[in-house]
């Protein structure tokens, strides 16, 4: 039976600007068990990052704030524990990576140093047997040369290492759930298939949960069990990968899918493209985010949030347009055309 | 490094030979220098000519560049047509103040980095918003008013302190009297005001940067208490660059201040080239001018390669 | 130490580096085509979204204001004495002993709202005209400080190589010396007045100006729509100043808000010196430096209202300069 790491509820994270509030998460919940992986999938603006930042409870405050919702980890409620007993929690029982690496290490002082500050701080070991895990660290993640690279800075690592650094940094004490904010975004395509390799092979050995924040589908498809397709702030969809991508009911997930280039579609078929622009998060309408670009909206999905929907085994989807007539709609794009129904 | 320290020298050299090619065709190529300049302005033509053949002025420019440049290798800057002594006698006798005050000045405008660093952790407070505002009015004031109001304030209305003049010194730098101590005082606070203003601003628009950085981020998801992220990993990034500013007031200090010091008719190679302004003394204002520049350009050269050695990124790629 | 115009590096942003909210990167999968719609209603032209973020900041917009003052005052003036008339109270330069009693001027009064000088003259019409001439110098050696700077330094960004070498090392030069012991030397040589005054500092700026541009020129040259103008056919001399250096500005107002603000005090200081500005001329900093000696006989009004007008002047340049910097800096979140 699956270890409930996990479990967000509801959670709602809100920027008080001078412009305006922008309602960055709005009700998203999710769960998380060990050994498994979920992706939350969506665009730039979509809200993956500020729910992973809400987690830690890094968000910038000023001005953003977690105006609703509840976090549970492993049963405890992060929201209502203090800030030093937070900071516990942080680097030791859930690590989190970033997208740039080369900006997310401090230039000025070494690898291992960074690495060894987790360690000491969260495991509370003396300097040489910091410093030798550490460097067993870096090993494990498959930087060649480790002894000697653990006394290197940034700059002498290259992308793909850098990453595999903080990977090894995220790891160094052991986390129950490791939170990847696309980490592949920023590095070549070859060197994309390693890291996440090496985040699979982290997680068989220390048995963690994964969340795995990215808009490529394919990254997402080759290492999560669950996906959460996020849009507007709000999850439109979830399920596990199988079920969602083969079986896609928002009209949003439809188009992620169909913008996708396939091998096996007849010889001068067209992208299809999403049209329109990402919802301005400050007006945003108080029904569906996705109205106005749908394509197939009624007249209730701008002023109404449709409730939750279960479509399939642990599948659900948010949206107004009734199952039949959107398996109907659905099988008619050119994207699902041919696919066996 | 080694790249880095090799280029940084060849660069001196150029930019030194430049100088002195540049002074060089301001006292020499520039219409109306030397001779008319030493014979007055209402001579004669034939006695213009006899004081420039007598000099030398008549000659090619390239020799007489030539002579310029074996003189100034060998330490010898002309004679000061006012005084008749040695340039650099006159320039040995006043640095010793400068670079008293210079250091003084220096000392009180690092108080602008714990200013700054300050303000920009308590941004958009009251404190941070009178800080902003306070840098720049001040940063702006010019230094000669500033330095009357000083002379004006504590020194007649309060008459706190001295306001001309400099004290006797120990080893040519140390105050050695109390007198000494404070007539560097107001002349150290008014350059060092005008800085901590600068340094401050700067330090806090560093700061925030770095606050908002993706390793400050990093090191937060860490679980690094915010005290430790701001003094470990902010601040090293914070504070090299304005280090280099302090240290390149620092040499621009050591040519002598020379409003201050006219201000406070305080002795120094800044008031000794007030002096010879008013009296046409180009020897002494070319000559003060170029030590000065001289120690500016050395000055800096030393900053970059301190820079260098700090950050990693320079220290080993070179 | 006017060393402002050297410090503005400027931070080598673009009008075309100004960036959309959306990031380029987070694009899912292919391609998003986007037509126009509601959420872009945001991004106004480029100066209309600088000059929104200029007006938050307030500071800059109290130096706006008064720059523009200063703009109005020295202007009219100028243009007054194109045509011959002085639109001053009172004549600037006119000696009026029964007005300065023992010598030593009459405190602010009704008639004389900043006083008189020692030698009766009324303060407030000196002051008036000295704007005209902070203005003139302050305008005209940033203006020949341009003239050199702006086409050194694309020169040197665009060809590059040996070009830019030998540019940049004779700015190098130029950074060297300490700026006002460097624009002393020049007025030594060259004499004392109003002409050699803008000129000494224009000629000595032109550094900042070059190198300042030559980065933003470094960053331009290599975008496709210079690539489009080559490929018309257009001359280097051609695509570099018609269709780089337009692109390439926004630093550079920022420094001339800066170098104009510096040219002034600048000016202030060599007149305080007395190497500057002439009588019977007038600028602030010759006034601060003729009314010293009669601080100490009381006669505080004569030095303060000079001294107040340059602090407030140079206030105003600094802020709006700033605030300038921020406004075009793409970086900087809001």
């Amino acid at each position: 039976m699956a270890e409930r790491l996990l479990e967000v509820s509801d959670l709602s994270t809100h920027f008080f600007t001078y412009a305006g509030v922008v309602k960055a998460v709005n009700g998203v919940s999710f769960s998380l068990d060990r050994d498994k992986t979920i992706g939350i999938v969506g665009e730039s603006g979509s809200g993956k990052t500020v729910t992973a930042l809400s987690v830690m409870r890094l968000v910038p405050d000023p001005p953003g704030k977690v105006v609703a919702g509840s976090i549970h980890l492993k049963g405890r409620d992060l929201l209502a524990i203090s800030e030093d007993e937070m900071r516990a929690v942080r680097g030791n029982d859930i690590a989190m990576i970033f997208q740039d690496p080369m900006t997310s290490l401090n230039p000025v002082f070494k690898v291992g140093d960074q690495i060894v500050e987790a360690i000491r701080l969260h495991q509370g070991k003396d300097k040489r047997e910091a410093w030798a895990q550490a460097a067993e660290l870096l090993a494990k993640v498959g930087i060649p040369d480790a002894k000697k690279r653990v006394n290197q800075y940034p700059h002498e690592f290259s992308g793909g290492m850098r990453q595999r650094a903080m990977i090894a940094m995220a790891i160094s004490c052991n986390p129950d759930i490791l939170i990847a904010d696309e980490p592949t975004t920023a590095l070549d395509v070859t060197i994309q298939a390693q890291i996440i390799e090496v985040v699979r092979e982290m997680q068989a050995q220390y048995h963690s949960g994964v969340i795995l924040i990215t808009h490529d589908l394919g990254v997402v498809a080759e290492m999560s069990d669950k996906i959460m397709v996020m849009y507007g702030g709000r999850t439109v969809e979830y399920g596990s990968v199988d079920e969602t991508f083969y079986n896609p009911h928002h009209p949003y997930t439809w188009g992620l899918l169909g913008s996708l280039p396939r091998l096996d579609l007849a010889e001068k078929t067209r992208l299809t493209p999403i049209k329109g622009n990402p919802p301005d998060l400050i007006a945003l309408a108080p029904g569906c985010p996705f109205s106005g670009r749908c394509g197939y909206e009624r007249p209730e999905c701008r002023e109404n949030w449709p409730e939750l929907e279960i479509v399939g085994p642990e599948h659900g989807v948010h949206c107004w347009i009734p199952g039949e007539e959107r398996l109907a709609t659905r099988a008619a794009l050119p994207r699902f055309k041919e696919q066996v129904a | 490094m080694l790249t880095y320290i090799t280029r940084r020298l060849f660069q001196l050299v150029i930019v030194l030979i430049g100088v002195t090619l540049i002074t060089f065709v301001m006292m020499f190529v520039v219409p109306g220098s030397p001779g008319q300049l030493l014979a007055g302005k209402d001579a004669s033509p034939e006695r213009i000519a006899a004081i420039e053949h007598r000099l030398g002025l008549d000659r090619p420019l390239y020799v007489q560049y030539g002579k310029f440049m074996w003189r100034l290798v060998h330490g010898d800057l002309g004679d000061s047509f006012r005084l008749g002594i040695p340039v650099t006698t006159l320039i040995k006798q006043n640095v010793g103040n400068t670079i008293q005050l210079a250091i003084a000045a220096v000392l009180i405008e690092l108080l602008g980095i714990p200013l700054g660093i300050y303000s920009a952790l308590r941004q958009y407070t009251f404190w941070d918003t009178a800080l902003t505002t306070g840098a720049l009015i001040v940063w702006g004031i010019p230094v000669f008013v500033l330095g009357l109001f000083m002379q004006w304030f504590f020194g007649y209305k309060l008459n706190l302190l001295p306001i001309t003049g400099a004290g006797d010194n120990f080893l040519a730098i140390f105050p050695a009297s109390l007198n000494s101590l404070e007539a560097l005082i107001l002349p150290a606070v008014t350059l060092g005001l005008i800085e901590v203003a600068y340094i401050s601003y700067m330090q806090r628009a560093a700061m925030l940067e770095v606050i908002r950085s993706d390793y400050v981020r990093t090191a937060r998801a860490k679980g690094l208490s915010e005290r430790r992220v701001v003094l470990k990993h902010a601040l090293k990034n914070a504070i090299i660059p304005v280090m280099t500013i302090a240290g390149i007031d620092l040499g621009a200090l050591m040519g002598g201040a020379i409003l201050t010091e006219t201000v406070f008719a305080r002795p120094g190679i800044g008031l000794m080239i007030y002096h010879a302004i008013g009296a046409r003394d180009l020897p002494v204002v070319a000559g003060g001018v170029l030590f000065a520049t001289l120690v500016y350009v050395i000055a800096n050269l030393i900053v970059d390669l301190g820079y260098a050695y700090v950050d990693p990124r320079i220290r080993l790629e070179g | 130490m006017t060393d402002d115009q050297v410090r503005q590096q400027g931070p080598g942003a673009t009008p075309a580096d100004v960036s959309e909210r959306q990031s380029e990167a987070e694009q899912p999968a292919a391609a998003m085509v986007s037509e126009p719609g509601p959420a872009q209603k945001r991004s106004l032209g480029l100066w209309a979204d600088t000059w929104r973020r200029l007006k938050r900041n307030k500071l800059a917009v109290v130096g706006l204001v008064i720059i523009t003052v200063f703009l109005l005052v020295g202007i009219t003036i100028e243009a007054a004495y194109i045509f011959g008339k002085n639109l001053t109270p009172y004549d600037p330069n006119a000696v009026n002993y029964p007005l300065s009693p023992k010598g030593l001027g009459a405190p602010p009064s009704w008639s004389h709202p900043f006083g008189t000088d020692y030698l009766g003259r009324d303060i407030l019409s000196r002051a008036i005209i000295s704007t005209r001439i902070s203005l003139i110098v302050g305008v005209i050696a940033v203006a020949i400080a341009l003239a050199i700077g702006l086409v050194l330094g694309p020169v040197a960004g665009y060809y590059g190589g040996a070009v830019d070498s030998v540019i940049m090392r004779a700015a190098d030069i130029f950074f060297a010396f300490p700026y006002i012991l460097f624009v002393l030397l020049l007025l030594t040589v060259l004499g004392p007045g109003f002409v050699n005054v803008f000129i000494a500092i224009g000629l000595l700026s032109w550094a900042s100006y070059a190198r300042l541009n030559r980065g933003s020129v470094l960053s331009v040259k290599n975008m496709e729509f210079i690539e489009a103008a080559r490929a018309q056919g257009a001359s280097d001399l051609r695509i570099i100043f018609r269709h780089v250096l337009p692109n390439t500005m926004a630093p550079v107002y920022v420094a001339i808000a800066m170098g104009v603000g510096g040219a002034i005090v600048t000016e202030a200081a060599l007149s305080f010196l007395g190497i500057g500005i002439q009588s019977p001329d007038a600028s602030w900093g010759k006034m601060i430096s003729d009314y010293l000696p009669y601080l100490p006989a009381g006669s505080w009004w004569m030095l303060f209202f000079p001294c107040l007008l340059l602090v407030i002047t140079v206030f105003g340049f600094i802020s709006f300069g700033n605030g300038l910097r921020d406004a075009t800096d793409p970086k900087l979140k809001e």
